[in-house]
């Protein structure tokens, strides 16, 4: 034999966690409140994906970014409020634009666009007020095929049948207000392409529209809800009501308290944070349900042991697998983190503190939750003698 | 006790075999995949966007639009059906994006004017009292209609970004009013926006039925006002006979006027009127149908818009008895003779079609013009280098998360029990390949973490599996009989934990778009097959081993 197991612990252990459970509960709530008014009043960060707007990565060529230098550029645009920052490396940096409005703003931007792509004799205007029309002027008449030229310049996408027939140089396209806010997207795009100049490339792009932004705020939100309603209500069903509750305060927990570390690091929170999220509530139930599978069994087995007792028992007999599937998913997440590059970097953190947290919330929360509804040994005993005679 | 029966052996090894079966064609060179049969090459991992590179659209048709565009030249037809029938009008008005109202000068005239609706189309919603009638599209038809319009952008944009045929768009429609196009690999959005700009030139010609009836395919001299231009079937036959001609044509640049193909490679021509009677823009719908008598041969139906409508009918009453060539591009895709005057907006086109050539038709006549404007209203686009850095990060994080929760396993396990545990895992991980192989997944850096969090809880049951085996020791079971009831005690409460995580999986999958969904899946699937090689598949090593070893004590 190579080497020996080594037990993470050696020795059947008789730590009193359900003695602690006030502190632990104190401490949390402290935790989940103080998380709560941290997103009332700092706010998430949200990344494009539900706020809209657009994120461009850029690398500089030679050499480090300017940042500084880079910032008084972007900033200078015209296009609302811009943020930069090093994304991964010195030479890279991540440009984000808030997102557009179909102002008239954007309209004398697309001008600016038009003109530099295009010469100084045109011109975009918008049309009446309280639709989202824009003219175009050319310094020469254009047939269909021109104009269509014309407005890709500007990122504008247009059905044939808005643009003039004949040959002429004003085209009137006839926008809602709210399609001309998604061309305007298209427009902050072109002039920040613009404004960066030889000196760096451009790696990747992403533009997301009010519309695309509301709604998956909206689909975010629905879908985490679900998720926690959904394992609650299959932990009733296996267990008992208490459980389901133990459960869903447990996950509760554990998925406002990574909001909370969202606010603190300031994490971009995008859809991959959102996945997390998700995660994270998918996993910190395997722990608790462990644990509660190990509490339903020693119940049955020991029919006189009081709750507090019996669940501090439970908890130091599942305390090793409980540590050893926790650790195995540490390390994995900690590659993640460490390694995983830029992108992933908010979705790992948030994973690496989920199992932790879960760890804990599995330990103390669901078990003590089912301290307070007085969850009783002959409760689950009864269910039992039903099911026998039913049986019989 | 700890042995599997027969059957579950085998099984357990057809379906290790058939995973990396199906998992293989990912590293297999191309030039063997050539070889091996069409749906085997398929079993494979696409990788998604943000490894691969590439942009991605999400589009959004205005249908409101498209709608009142329709109700308004419902309106016109109904006016001119009315007047055909003398029914005298007050009004025709159209309630924006919902109906058509008509007021009529005399109550009595209802049963008339109803009778002329229906003639315009039978299918549409009537209602309204008195002197008004107001008329609807029924749901069914709205939803109907809003399927076409989508589907047919979607050819139209297929055509339009994916010209030769070689870039492998995906375009699928989304939700109600949405398009997503996905377009790989490339660098340069602004060409691609341009190309959804981009329309194909559907235009209608007179033929100069003078130049043609002189008999010579390629005049040597034309009137001014006349051109050549190639038919359609003359290029495919160009093709066929003489690629080298046909790939010389693609090629030139700068790109050659029809009549210069004409004059330079002689395929069968038409000398056309350089005027133009009407353009594409003007073709509001082209649909294959069938002829209402005489037998229902397959036809081709066009409706023009109003200003369209208009044009057609004086180009064809000046001109009945000549063809008028419909010209695609640079090509004229057919050039029927006018029968008659064509007035009121809507024509056919007959002649001896098959129904498979008649839908071709009315394909290429509308791939002329987008029937609804198509707004941007996300886009992400990666650069390949950028691809590439996320393939690095991603594979070297898989690969130390995995060595990490190795070693974890063997330190903790020892090198029996943590071994088979990690080769468990591994096996695992080639189910999760061959899962998605088989489903034509696609591989994303969410998708990458997805595999770097199932390689972290795919040894978790094994965990529950083994701790309960040492409990069971230390309670003074012998070694065997501890090591089976580990395995069946720990059984419900790895199913109990891994169908919550499930649940969390299939949630996230549905929520989820793009990478997100990469991520569902190859935790879902992870959580699935792991549920087979952490409880069987290690049990079958371990039952083998006990077996061979024959070992007295359990070193675990």
């Amino acid at each position: 034999m190579l080497w020996r197991p080594h037990h993470l612990i050696r020795a059947r252990t008789s730590f009193d966690f359900m003695g602690k459970r006030r502190v632990a509960l104190i401490a949390s709530t402290v935790i989940n409140v103080l998380s709560l008014v941290g997103v009332l009043v700092f706010g998430l960060n949200f990344g494009i994906d539900f706020e809209g707007g657009i994120a461009v990565q850029v690398r500089a060529k030679q050499g480090t970014v300017q940042l500084d230098q880079l910032r008084a550029t972007v900033g200078a645009l015209d296009v609302g409020e811009v943020s930069l920052q090093e994304f991964g490396d010195a030479s890279t940096a991540l440009i984000r634009v808030q997102r557009q409005e179909g102002s008239a703003q954007c309209v004398a931007n697309a001008d600016r666009v038009l003109k530099r792509r295009a010469g100084g004799n045109w011109a975009v205007k918008p049309g009446a007020a309280g639709t989202g029309d824009v003219e175009f002027t050319a310094p020469s008449a254009l047939d269909s095929v021109g104009w269509r030229d014309a407005v890709s310049r500007v990122g504008l996408t247009v059905q044939e049948r808005q643009l003039p027939r004949g040959s002429v140089n004003t085209a009137k396209v006839e926008m809602t207000p709210d399609q001309r806010a998604e061309w305007c997207q298209q427009v902050a795009i072109k002039l920040v392409e613009d404004a960066i100049g030889d000196k760096y490339e451009l790696r990747g792009t992403e533009s997301v529209g009010p519309k695309i932004g509301d709604e998956l705020m909206r689909s975010g939100i629905i879908a985490i809800v679900a998720t926690l309603a959904a394992i609650a209500i299959y932990v009733w069903f296996r267990f008992e009501w208490q459980f389901g509750v133990g459960a869903l305060v447990a996950l509760l927990h554990d998925v406002i308290s990574t909001v909370g570390l969202f606010v603190v690091l300031q994490l971009d929170f995008s859809l991959t944070a959102l996945a997390a999220l998700m995660t994270i509530a998918g996993y910190s139930i395997n722990d608790t349900v462990v644990i509660f599978d190990r509490v339903r069994e020693n119940m049955r087995r020991y029919k006189k042991m009081g709750l507090v007792e019996l669940l501090n028992f439970s908890i130091n007999e599942t305390l090793a697998r409980t540590l050893m599937t926790s650790g195995t998913m540490f390390v994995a997440v900690l590659a993640l983190v460490l390694f995983g590059g830029p992108v992933l970097y908010s979705f790992s953190i948030a994973m690496l503190w989920g199992v932790i947290v879960g760890t804990y919330s599995s330990v103390w929360i669901a078990g003590a939750t089912l301290v307070y509804l007085n969850l009783r040994p002959e409760q689950l005993n009864r269910d039992d003698e039903k099911a026998e005679k039913a049986r019989a | 006790m700890l042995n599997l029966p027969r059957w579950q052996t085998i099984a357990v090894i057809v379906f290790t075999a058939l995973g990396a079966l199906f998992a293989l064609p990912n590293i297999l060179p191309a030039a063997v995949l050539d070889h091996l049969p069409g749906w085997y090459q398929q079993s494979r991992i696409n990788l998604g966007l943000d490894l691969r590179g590439g942009a991605h659209f999400q589009l959004e048709a205005d249908l409101r639009t498209v709608l009142n565009e329709r109700l308004t030249n419902l309106s016109d037809s109904v006016r001119a059906e009315m007047r055909k029938q003398q029914v005298g009008l007050k009004d025709v008005t159209v309630e924006a994006s919902r109906a058509v109202i008509v007021t009529l000068r005399d109550e009595a005239q209802r049963a008339k004017a109803l009778e002329a609706i229906r003639a315009v189309d039978p299918s549409l919603a009537v209602s309204g009292s008195g002197d008004t009638i107001r008329l609807a599209y029924s749901d069914q038809e709205l939803f109907n209609r809003k399927k076409e319009v989508i589907e047919q952008s979607i050819e139209i944009l297929r055509r339009r970004v994916d010209e030769t045929g070689t870039i492998e768009p995906t375009i699928v429609r989304q939700g109600d009013d949405r398009i997503l196009l996905q377009v790989p690999g490339i660098k340069d959005t602004t060409d691609l926006k341009r190309k959804i700009n981009q329309t194909a030139k559907l235009t209608f010609h007179l033929v100069n039925e003078d130049v043609a009836q002189s008999g010579a395919n390629i005049p040597t001299s034309l009137p001014p006002t006349t051109s050549l231009v190639p038919t359609r079937e003359g290029m495919q036959e160009l093709r066929r006979a003489n690629p080298k001609a046909w790939e010389e044509i693609q090629a030139a640049n700068p790109r050659l006027s029809p009549e210069q193909i004409c004059r330079r490679y002689q395929p069968q021509c038409l000398p056309v009127l350089k005027r133009v009677v009407v353009g594409g823009e003007d073709l509001d719908d082209a649909k294959a149908t069938f002829e209402q008598q005489q037998g229902g041969r397959p036809i081709i139906s066009f409706t023009f818009n109003t200003a369209g409508g208009r044009a057609f009918c004086n180009a064809t009453r000046q001109n009945v008895g000549k063809r008028l060539a419909i010209q695609l591009d640079n090509e004229i895709i057919s050039a029927p003779v006018v029968q008659s005057a064509i007035c009121g907006g809507s024509g056919i086109i007959t002649g001896t079609f098959t129904t498979q050539q008649t839908q071709e038709q009315a394909l290429l006549l509308r791939s002329g013009a987008l029937p609804a404007t198509l707004s941007i209203i996300e886009e992400r686009t990666v650069g390949a280098d950028l691809g590439a850095d996320a393939i690095q990060s991603g594979t070297t994080a898989a690969l130390i998360g995995t060595a990490l929760v190795i070693l974890l396993m063997l330190v903790v396990y020892g090198p029996v029990f943590g071994g088979f545990a990690s080769i468990a895992m591994l096996v695992n991980m080639l189910l999760v390949f061959a899962g998605m192989s088989i489903l034509g997944a696609s591989l994303t850096l969410p998708g990458i973490a997805g595999l770097v969090l199932t390689v972290g809880m795919s040894v978790d049951s094994n965990v529950l599996i083994y701790e309960r085996v040492r409990e069971e020791k230390a309670n003074g079971r012998s070694a065997f009989s501890a090591l089976a009831t580990g395995y069946e005690r720990a059984l419900t409460a790895i199913i109990d934990s891994n169908l919550t995580a499930l649940i969390a999986g299939v949630l996230l999958f549905g929520f989820g778009s793009g990478p997100i969904r990469g991520f569902a899946t190859s935790l879902t699937l992870g959580l699935l097959t792991h549920l087979f090689t952490a409880t069987i598949f290690t049990r079958m090593l371990l039952a083998t081993w006990v077996r061979v070893r024959r070992p007295t004590e359990l070193p675990i």
